[in-house]
């Protein structure tokens, strides 16, 4: 006699996915209609549609090649730091962990000084190599430092403090030595989406997408990494290895946020709690939703960045801050009064 | 101006963007002041500038275009100058990258560059002629054997300008020994911090305050702790700088010789 | 069938596995009793493959299993309990590796569905985990282990934290999987439950085995005696069951 198979719903519904993708591409085509030139917005859907365009030549051009890539980047630096956020959050077991942990941010300052520092005024071509070299040697030189450790999230946060906090004295004194380096470097630390080309783009693309990858295929297993690892590793999850390829891919994906775009803080700790929030699950299965909604959250930043106070921009940091802040003391009543 | 930077221009500008103060003086002295569309929000000089919203250090590739400019002056010193300079081109937009000057004949090369830009090279030659003459008269007029000592304060936390600077290059030409310089291996870009001890042992016989237009004054300088025993303060040879002058690289520089002129009469 | 030969682990010039070897039968109950620190949870430990031994360990003449999480089945003495997570997630978490896409995590959903059934946890499915009793959670963890369908299953001290109420449910739970075939490797403090459940005894001391046999043997020795220093006696009730007591007289109950 066969018997109805009895189901449960998913974990996590693609359903839910799918609205984060829809508020992305919403959010997106606002972002590239409005700016201080005025397009007509039939001409941008038709060009961005690769009919033959309503707008003009230098319309076209300030479209595509000026306002596109700018959204574009920011959409990748929002779901790369957004999931890198995440990520740690899982590996290091606490909720106020952010992607810059482990030294990666003092490690790409020190990298954005060297090169702004040595390469007079054609800095511009190097600071991101600069920047990604500097963020990644920094993490590395936490595992060094951390020794036998390594595999120990409190120890490796201790090493990242001691790693982070050499680096920032070196670039404090660099910028000490050359005074005319102290504008660039401040205006690079609060984070800057300025000016985008489609060549950073494309490279910012390629390393971050496939971080973001790598930690959406393992999502299911990071959660493994939330119990202790004697349970992980009975259910078939080597903490160890698990939690290297996610510090690995989440701190390549950080990386190269920095390296184009700069320090912009906030995004990797709050937008995973607001969709933690919203959708009421601690599983690491959200973290493509968290993802999407990271580039949403940045595009939105960014479209303030540059209109609030057009024709000056806002470096984008400030506006994750004051976004961040007060959402951030939302989520955390909202927890509050749940537990009780 | 650096080889790298070449522009074409095909027709005589008449909507010209200046994000640079000091080129803003420079292209009204030459009189291309018709030509001027906009310029930047620190530009002050002449009093009746087009001034706008837009910003020299942080340019803004969307706010420009919106404008409708056909040149636009840009400081290479400004954020991410190369990039908004590419944007710009891309958009059919010549672009001029001014150069901070680090001596005069910097600042006679940008002049005579602006006038070729804007077809008024002939006034343009002739306010260099002036003002290489007035300078060279001022100069022969002050000539002294005796080289004074001065401190140049750019704060009240005793930064300074050592003789590579642009302004220190002007202290330079009239012989006056500038107490910076012992610091300048400190600083890359010449603008060392001194600590007072080290400014009390200088004991220099001339300060002249750049940072006058923050507050600092001759009173402020002379009841500065331990400051009583300077030279420059027993004399009372304590210079309040006016803004701007001395920071920009423009016409009025010639302004600022007679001001020193003056100083060490 | 589980084979050891020669197991032993050492920390630090210590061994706390001294050259153990024993085989374990399919679909048999075998519990590991002993005082704290005789090596019980390491053998458990080394069972599962997480730390580094000498000697052998075989399952069905195989020395290391690729895929053991598809045949061995781990529940903790002290789980780690994530913020956040509901039970139906949690006890998910057993198929993490094992569930593919599409058709099989049908599958493996249908079966966290009927273990939830079978466990009683279904009205629990939603409660999160942090808010669950102590005997919901040996419920819980019990179930984790059942979906991934294992062959054997390994548990630590399973009724340590439990009354004696929810110490007998769990006992019966898995012992309801032992009669479907589940090979059963438990570590217990209470001989006399652990008697009365398992068929075979192992007595471990000081990393060693002191005692290995059939329950009945085992609790009626001499030698489980010598190994408590004579401090217990054994009594045997008119019905047969067997109850072992520490020695202590108080004067006002004789």
């Amino acid at each position: 006699m066969k018997t109805e198979i009895q189901q449960l719903k998913p974990v996590w519904r693609w359903q839910v996915n799918a609205v984060f993708a829809l508020a992305l591409i919403v959010v997106s085509v606002i972002a590239i209609s409005i700016g201080p030139v005025n397009l007509n917005f039939n001409g941008i859907i038709s060009t961005m549609l690769g009919r033959s365009s309503l707008l003009t030549d230098q319309e076209r051009i300030l479209l595509l090649e000026i306002r596109l890539p700018r959204v574009a980047l920011a959409a990748l630096v929002g779901a790369a730091l957004a999931t890198s956020g995440a990520v740690y959050q899982t590996v290091f077991r606490n909720p106020l962990a952010d992607p810059y942990l482990l030294g990666a941010a003092a490690g790409a300052g020190l990298g954005a000084t060297i090169a702004i520092t040595n390469s007079g005024k054609s800095f511009s071509v190097v600071l991101p190599i600069f920047a990604f070299l500097g963020g990644v040697l920094a993490v590395l030189a936490t595992f060094l430092v951390a020794g036998k450790f390594y595999t120990d999230p409190s120890s490796l946060l201790l090493s990242g403090i001691a790693v982070g906090s050499f680096a920032t004295a070196v670039q404090t004194y660099l910028q000490q030595k050359n005074s005319a380096v102290l504008r660039p470097v401040y205006s690079w630390i609060l984070g800057e989406l300025t000016v985008a080309d489609w060549e950073s783009v494309k490279w910012a693309a390629i390393y971050i997408i496939f971080a973001l990858g790598v930690l959406i295929r393992i999502s299911k297993l990071l959660d493994g990494l939330m119990l202790s690892d004697e349970e992980a590793f009975s259910l078939g999850i080597s903490p160890n290895k698990i939690r290297m390829i996610a510090v690995g891919a989440a701190t390549l994906a950080t990386a190269t946020a920095v390296s184009v775009s700069g320090l912009i803080g906030f995004v990797g700790i709050v937008v995973p709690h607001i969709v933690r929030g919203i959708t009421k699950k601690a599983t690491n299965r959200a973290l493509l939703s968290i993802s999407l909604f990271g580039a949403t959250f940045l595009v939105l930043a960014d479209l303030g960045a540059r209109t609030l106070i057009a024709p000056a921009e806002l470096p984008i940091g400030v506006i994750t801050a004051f976004i961040g802040a007060p959402f951030f003391l939302f989520i955390l009543k909202a927890k509050r009064g749940r537990a009780q | 101006m650096s080889a790298d930077f070449q522009v074409k221009i095909n027709k005589k500008p008449t909507r010209i963007i200046s994000l640079s103060p000091t080129a803003t003086e420079i292209l009204f002295a030459i009189g291309a002041s018709k030509q001027v569309l906009a310029v930047d929000d620190n530009s002050n000089f002449p009093l009746n500038v087009p001034k706008s919203q837009l910003s020299g250090f942080t340019p803004n590739v969307e706010a420009i275009v919106a404008l409708k400019p056909d040149l636009v002056v840009l400081q290479i010193d400004s954020a991410k100058s190369k990039s908004v300079r590419d944007s710009l081109t891309k958009l059919g937009i010549p672009v001029v990258m001014e150069k901070s000057a680090s001596k005069i004949s910097d600042t006679y090369n940008e002049i005579e560059l602006l006038g070729k830009v804007t077809d008024k090279s002939s006034t343009a030659k002739t306010l260099t002629t002036s003002m290489k003459k007035r300078i060279t008269k001022i100069l022969s007029e002050s000539a002294k054997k005796e080289k004074y000592r001065f401190f140049h304060e750019l704060d009240n936390t005793l930064y300074s300008a050592t003789s590579k600077t642009f302004i220190g290059n002007v202290y330079k030409d009239f012989g006056l020994i500038n107490v910076a310089d012992a610091a300048s291996s400190t600083d890359s870009a010449g603008y060392p911090q001194l600590s007072a001890e080290y400014l009390i042992k200088s004991n220099p016989q001339i300060i002249f305050l750049a940072d006058a237009q923050y507050g600092e004054t001759s009173a402020t300088v002379k009841a500065r702790q331990g400051w009583q025993g300077i030279e420059a303060v027993l004399n009372s040879k304590i210079v309040e700088l006016p803004a701007d002058i001395p920071s920009r690289w423009g016409p009025r520089i010639v302004d600022f010789y007679e001001i020193v002129a003056k100083a060490i009469k | 069938m589980i084979k050891v030969e020669n197991l032993s682990v050492s920390y630090s010039d210590k061994y706390v596995l001294n050259s153990i070897t024993l085989e374990i039968p399919d679909g048999s109950w075998t519990c590991i009793v002993g005082p704290n620190g005789a090596g019980k949870t390491t053998f458990l430990m080394a069972l599962l493959g997480m730390n580094p031994y000498s000697g052998s360990i075989k399952f069905n003449g195989k020395e290391v299993f690729k895929d053991m999480h598809r045949n061995v089945a781990f529940v903790p003495q002290r789980p780690q309990i994530p913020l956040g997570m509901t039970v139906r997630e949690y006890v998910g978490l057993g198929r993490s590796k094992i569930d593919g896409w599409g058709r099989e995590r049908k599958i493996g959903r249908a079966l966290i569905y009927q273990t939830l059934e079978e466990t009683q946890l279904i009205g629990l499915q939603n409660q999160l985990v942090t808010q669950i009793s102590g005997g919901e959670l040996q419920r819980v963890l019990i179930a984790r282990a059942i979906v991934q369908e294992p062959e054997i299953m390994l548990l630590d001290e399973p009724t340590s934290a439990l009354d004696l109420h929810h110490q007998i449910t769990t006992l019966n739970q898995i012992e309801l999987l032992k009669n479907k075939g589940v090979t059963i490797v438990s570590t217990m403090h209470d001989i006399t439950l652990g008697a009365m459940y398992a068929e075979r005894i192992i007595v471990m001391q000081n990393g060693k085995v002191l005692l290995d046999g059939g329950a009945a043997e085992v609790v009626h020795s001499n030698e489980l005696k010598s190994a408590f220093d004579h401090g217990i006696s054994v009594h045997t009730l008119k019905d047969g069951h067997t109850v072992i007591t520490a020695n202590k007289v108080r004067n006002e109950l004789i």
